[in-house]
């Protein structure tokens, strides 16, 4: 007998949940630090080339190699581009890749978990199956095997970044709907005649949006990660156009030869920006109180 | 150092034997929205062998009493005041002073058996941990006399058993286990923290004998916290009442209970359900079935760890009647709502709802049938979308099953219904969370009420509110009941307010049906053992007539 | 008999995922167009060539009966033959996968024995200066493309201070891998850096909720003193879930590894993968992934059957 409520009855709680969520967010240091860190380098990438503008298309053979310093602030490539115009035009690429895939990743996975969960029995079977395969298989090797045959353009990047990382958010947003489906809320409107689709539209999905919001943070995290080893691997995209991975892997060489300002401004960059949006999905989980990635 | 001793010795001359003493303690909470005062100013005893039993409704402060007197407040709680357990004071003293108190001088029982012990180890390590922590004992004799303290509780094979982890147990086995651990050391003062609530009332009869045996035999004080005046009437010899983190009354069991003076009390005592041990039955009704159970079967899972959730379940609800279905946890009652709301299909017999077998009917038909259904569910909090105001839930039934209904129209029934289950109408724009537990189960109600159900089929509808609002929210359902004249299928444990509020009554125990008839002949005149083993158990919060049932159940039991 | 039937339910699940695999990789691999024969014969090869060299390979029949015949083949135990390298695909990941377990279970071990500590340490210092920092430095590592990682620890330790070699050891065998114990060191700190920084942030919140369990309330009201709680209860409570993470854990592992034994030269799994992928040798490439995920579904089964020993709970089906 659960009477065990009697001493548990929540009180009343004056304040507006979003405007508790906000208030434990801001508190959280390393969060807003983030979500600083976030909107200064969207500021640098997208606002930056208006006011510091450089020749990112054509190469200039005269001004190759040249370190830190005058009027190149961080140096030249080998091919004369200027370091700083090249990270803010880079990083267009690997943020939007990174914030599309992310959100694609996102989007798949809440629409394959919450049907499986809200489905359940075969159907959930075997769509988790399926999920388990996929997680079986690194993605960093399926991109290999991509790359070794196809060299996509950036919208076929973002395809295939989102179409690698559904699986984590897919069970997170699995797992939502169980526990969802079963609240008295969503039994009573079953038991009184109410549609499925009016539990999923009314119920389910808006109350699963704490949990897709904080996943796509950290997918998003994870895609501007990926992004960062697709040039490694192969697939980047194709010169004169970068990203900030692919400055860091045409700079691996020139590292061992002392050039530092070619690869540790991108590889900070990267750091940067990646640990900013998981500082942000762990403010953002505290704050809504959702359980996923630890 | 000296200073404490001085103090300890000062306590002694003044009241020899007091085994707790409290003075003036109050604690604060700080928490994310401001400091919040939990209790004030509060002053209570407990000699040895005496029990005295705090008590109030959630919110009055009394756990937090109970907690303080160990030092196990959270950290964020700000206590000031004197507390002293066995001469030592807690208020201010460090956690190695109170780790060499806790378990030893003082222990404690708490609510919640399922997760109060780890459930990763074997209990009788977890019982000789207590031991080693206080006597310099080799764990062989910690694991001998971990055995003997389960045989004192009352656990059947305790060699065997020591062995055991927690979750091989059952609920009543477990709170037997954390009884063990707490007087490991014969503890001169014994907490117990709504140490039965959570337990069946069979079960807690058994409990409540057991710390009073256990508390008569050595001498110990008791302080037990709890929300219930049978429990009270049971046990206590002395009693404090709280309301709103202060002590409004204290006083012997009788006259507290009895001829309570402080108003509160008073209207506490009224509000209480009791046992009625005399009464007619109710006129039979008449007409069709407006639901129907019949040889109705369910199993959970598959293969040999199948469960039978219920087993040739029958029974009916007629219009305009209430039928209470009672039974304690693991009965069955609730899954036996949960098919007649057609939420769980039988796998044999049949479900007809209103004459139509659920079974053969799909689609718009189904929910149309349906509609003429209302639910209420046990818990407050899960039962609202919190993410829609009131009204919104409230209209969202009418959105279901009147589409063509303008949202004016649909407006006025929300209002309407809101004050026919009396409710201020400005609650219709707050969310949820802004409403207390009472308030929301009255929002459940007018939702279940607002397309004029034929059928309301209540699980436990009162089961997590305190008593005075249980009242109130029952006041109201009957008063609908007699005003709509719906029929209303009702799932409690607690026989007393079914006997008040149910003509019929249906007694559930593993899956079966065990008996059922009119509510008053069933209930005070029962065939079967088993009811008459429930009725019992039920404490009344009347300490005379409390002892006299006792008595009469003890000579039964020698006869 | 319960644990027997367990086994077996989920030892058909993880075959009926190997099936998926399979035929998931395979279908990326026949999908995607410029299939192997382009790859292995040269963009000179004529349209004959290409069509003998298919007819050769079978790669002119429908892609269901290349798939069946495929299987048929693998239930032989047998993995297909290498198109470039003219020696079986179980030979070839028989010779190079004890080298990549060499390296994937030191790194996982590395990364536990210090993930486990940092984040117990955290939880019990939570939202202290210790904690802040720590958990700054787990994001960071999380953060750093392994790559980027490797190449900093190359030119730190190698270029500048001269600590470690910068390749891995190149012997055949695992004798000789292990005879030359400072080359696996800076391989092995590459692959385990994003793992402590993982598992370190889940022992901290699986700490973190123990610690506010009620059996600790019940312990310390026996007297329990707050490091015997923490060491004799909590430790193992929170291990059990982060036990559970592992098995999902491994592919990552392999996937740090091919990057890994890329950047350090290191001859195993991961770097016939890549020279795989560089030629479209499908039959390595289907080897080396079959490989793989059958690994991480035995992973994920070893870590259930390790939970169910350490946590009694699961095993009567109640956790």
């Amino acid at each position: 007998m659960s009477a065990v409520l009697q001493s548990t009855t929540p009180t009343a709680e004056p304040v507006a949940n979003y405007r508790l969520s906000l208030r434990r967010f801001t508190r959280n240091r390393l969060a807003v630090a983030g979500l600083v860190v976030v909107v200064l380098f969207l500021l640098f990438c997208f606002v930056g080339p208006l006011l510091y503008s450089t020749d990112q298309t054509h190469t200039d053979l005269h001004q190759v190699n040249l370190g830190p310093g005058g009027a190149h602030w961080l140096g030249t490539d080998a091919v004369g581009h200027d370091e700083v115009g090249r990270l803010m035009f880079g990083g267009q690429v690997s943020l939007l890749v990174g914030l599309a895939a992310g959100v694609l990743a996102t989007v798949i996975g809440t629409l394959w978990g919450a049907t499986a969960g809200y489905a359940g029995g075969w159907a959930d079977a075997v769509m988790m199956r399926v999920v388990d395969a996929g997680i079986a298989i690194p993605a960093l090797f399926i991109l290999l095997v991509v790359s070794a045959i196809t060299t996509p353009d950036t919208l076929g990047l973002i395809l295939v970044l989102g179409l690698v990382s559904w699986l984590v958010p897919s069970r997170l947003v699995r797992a939502e709907t169980l526990t969802l489906k079963s609240r008295d809320y969503v039994l009573t409107l079953r038991a009184t005649g109410g549609t499925h689709g009016r539990a999923i539209a009314r119920h389910i999905l808006p109350n699963s949006v704490s949990t897709i919001v904080v996943a796509a943070t950290f997918q998003v995290a994870d895609a501007i990660l990926l992004v960062a080893y697709v040039s490694y691997l192969g697939l980047g995209v194709q010169p004169p156009k970068t990203d900030w991975g692919g400055m860091l892997s045409a700079g691996l060489t020139a590292a061992y030869s002392g050039r530092w300002w070619l690869i540790v401004p991108p590889g900070l960059a990267i750091i940067l920006v990646v640990c900013a949006f998981n500082a942000i999905g762990d403010g953002l989980r505290d704050a809504f109180d959702v359980r996923g990635r630890g | 150092m000296s200073g404490t001793q001085s103090r300890t010795e000062a306590a002694a001359e003044v009241e020899p034997e007091r085994v707790l003493e409290v003075e003036g303690l109050g604690v604060t909470f700080g928490t994310d929205t401001g400091d919040v005062p939990a209790v004030c100013d509060i002053a209570l005893h407990v000699r040895p062998g005496e029990t005295l039993a705090l008590v109030g409704e959630s919110g009055s402060g009394k756990s937090t009493v109970a907690l303080a007197a160990l030092g196990l407040l959270p950290g964020n709680a700000r206590v000031s005041g004197r507390v002293t357990v066995g001469g030592t004071q807690i208020v201010g003293s460090g956690e190695a002073e109170l780790a060499r108190l806790r378990g030893r001088t003082a222990s404690m029982v708490f609510q919640e058996p399922a997760t109060a012990l780890d459930p990763l180890t074997r209990i009788g390590a977890q019982i000789a941990e207590v031991i080693r922590n206080h006597r310099p004992l080799s764990r062989a004799e910690a694991a001998r006399e971990a055995v003997e303290l389960l045989r004192r509780v009352g656990i059947p094979e305790p060699e065997r058993r020591a062995s055991a982890f927690p979750f091989q147990l059952s609920g009543g086995q477990r709170q037997r286990v954390v009884i063990a651990m707490a007087i490991a050391n014969s503890p001169s003062l014994l907490i117990a923290d709504e140490p039965t609530t959570a337990l069946d009332v069979t079960v807690q009869a058994e409990i409540l004998d057991l710390l009073r045996q256990l508390a008569a035999d050595s001498g110990t004080g008791v302080l037990l916290v709890t929300h219930n005046m049978g429990v009270v009437a049971d046990f206590a010899d002395r009693v404090a009442v709280m309301l709103r983190g202060e002590i409004v009354e204290t006083g012997p069991v009788e006259q507290v209970l009895l001829r309570p003076s402080h108003e509160y009390t008073q209207r506490l005592l009224a509000v209480v359900p009791r046992l009625a041990l005399s009464g007619e039955d109710a006129p039979a009704r008449e007409g069709a079935a407006v639901v129907e159970l019949r040889d109705v079967s369910v199993r959970f899972g598959r293969g040999p760890s199948a469960v039978r959730a219920l087993d040739g379940v029958t029974l009916d609800v007629r219009p305009g009647e209430t039928v209470g279905l009672v039974g304690e946890s693991g009965s069955g009652k609730s899954t036996a709502a949960r098919v007649a709301l057609g939420l769980i299909p039988p796998d044999a017999g049949s479900v007809s709802l209103f004459g139509t077998d659920l079974k053969r009917t799909r689609g718009r038909k189904r929910r149309a049938l349906l509609s003429g259904v209302g639910v209420v569910f046990q818990d407050p909090v899960a039962s609202l979308d919190a993410r829609m105001s009131v009204a919104e839930c409230v209209a969202e039934p009418l959105r279901m099953h009147r589409r063509g209904m303008s949202s004016a129209d649909r407006r006025a029934r929300v209002a309407e219904v809101l004050e026919l289950v009396r409710l201020p109408k400005e609650l219709a724009a707050r969310g949820p969370r802004e409403l207390s537990g009472g308030q929301r189960q009255r929002v459940s109600l007018a939702r279940s009420l607002v397309l004029e159900p034929r059928l309301l089929v209540a699980d436990e509808p009162t089961s997590a509110l305190d008593v005075s609002v249980q009242r109130t929210v029952l006041e109201v359902i009957a008063e609908l009941q007699r005003e709509l004249g719906f029929a209303c299928l009702f799932v409690s444990h607690d026989l007393a307010v079914v006997q008040e509020f149910a003509q019929r009554v249906v007694v559930m125990r593993a899956g079966r049906v065990e008996e059922q008839g009119p509510t008053m002949s069933t209930l005070l005149r029962p065939r079967s053992d088993y009811t008459r083993r429930l009725i019992a158990a039920v404490p009344v919060p009347d300490p005379v007539v409390q002892r006299r049932r006792r008595a009469q159940e003890r000579t039964e039991a020698t006869a | 008999m319960e644990t027997l039937l367990y086994l077996v339910r989920r030892a058909l699940q993880a075959l009926v995922v190997i099936l998926i695999v399979t035929i998931v990789v395979f279908c990326l691999l026949h999908a995607l167009p410029g299939g192997p024969a382009r790859g292995i014969l040269g963009p000179q090869a004529t349209a004959q060539q290409i069509a003998a060299f298919n007819h050769e390979q079978g790669l002119d029949r429908s892609l269901p009966v290349q798939y069946l015949y495929y299987l048929r083949t693998l239930l032989h135990g047998d993995l297909g033959t290498s198109y470039t390298l003219n020696e079986g695909v179980s030979q070839l990941i028989g010779q190079r996968l004890p080298r990549t377990l060499v390296l994937t279970v030191l790194s996982a071990l590395v990364g536990l024995l210090l993930a486990i500590p940092l984040g117990m340490w955290q939880a019990v210092r939570r939202n202290k200066p210790a904690d802040y920092v720590i958990t700054t430095l787990s994001f960071v590592a999380y953060s750093t493309p392994v790559y980027f990682l490797g190449l900093i620890l190359v030119l730190v330790f190698t270029q500048t201070l001269h600590w470690f070699p910068s390749q891995a050891p190149q012997g055949d065998t695992l004798a000789q891998v292990f005879a030359d114990p400072m080359a696996l060191v800076l391989p092995v700190v590459t692959g385990a850096a994003s793992m402590v920084a993982v598992f370190s942030r889940y022992m901290r919140a699986a700490t973190l909720e123990n610690l506010s369990e009620d059996y600790v309330r019940t312990a310390r009201a026996g007297g329990s003193r707050q490091g015997a709680i923490l060491f004799r209860h909590v430790f193992r409570n929170s291990l059990t879930p982060v036990i559970a993470m592992l098995g999902y854990y491994v592919p990552v592992l392999f996937g740090g590894a091919l990057v890994v034994e890329q950047l350090f030269n290191y001859p195993g799994m991961g770097l016939l993968f890549w020279s795989a992928a560089q030629s479209s040798d499908y039959p390595v490439l289907l080897g080396c992934v079959l490989v793989i995920s059958v690994a991480t579904v035995v992973g994920t089964l070893l870590a259930d059957v390790v939970q169910r020993v350490v946590d009694p709970r699961v095993k009567a089906g109640r956790a």
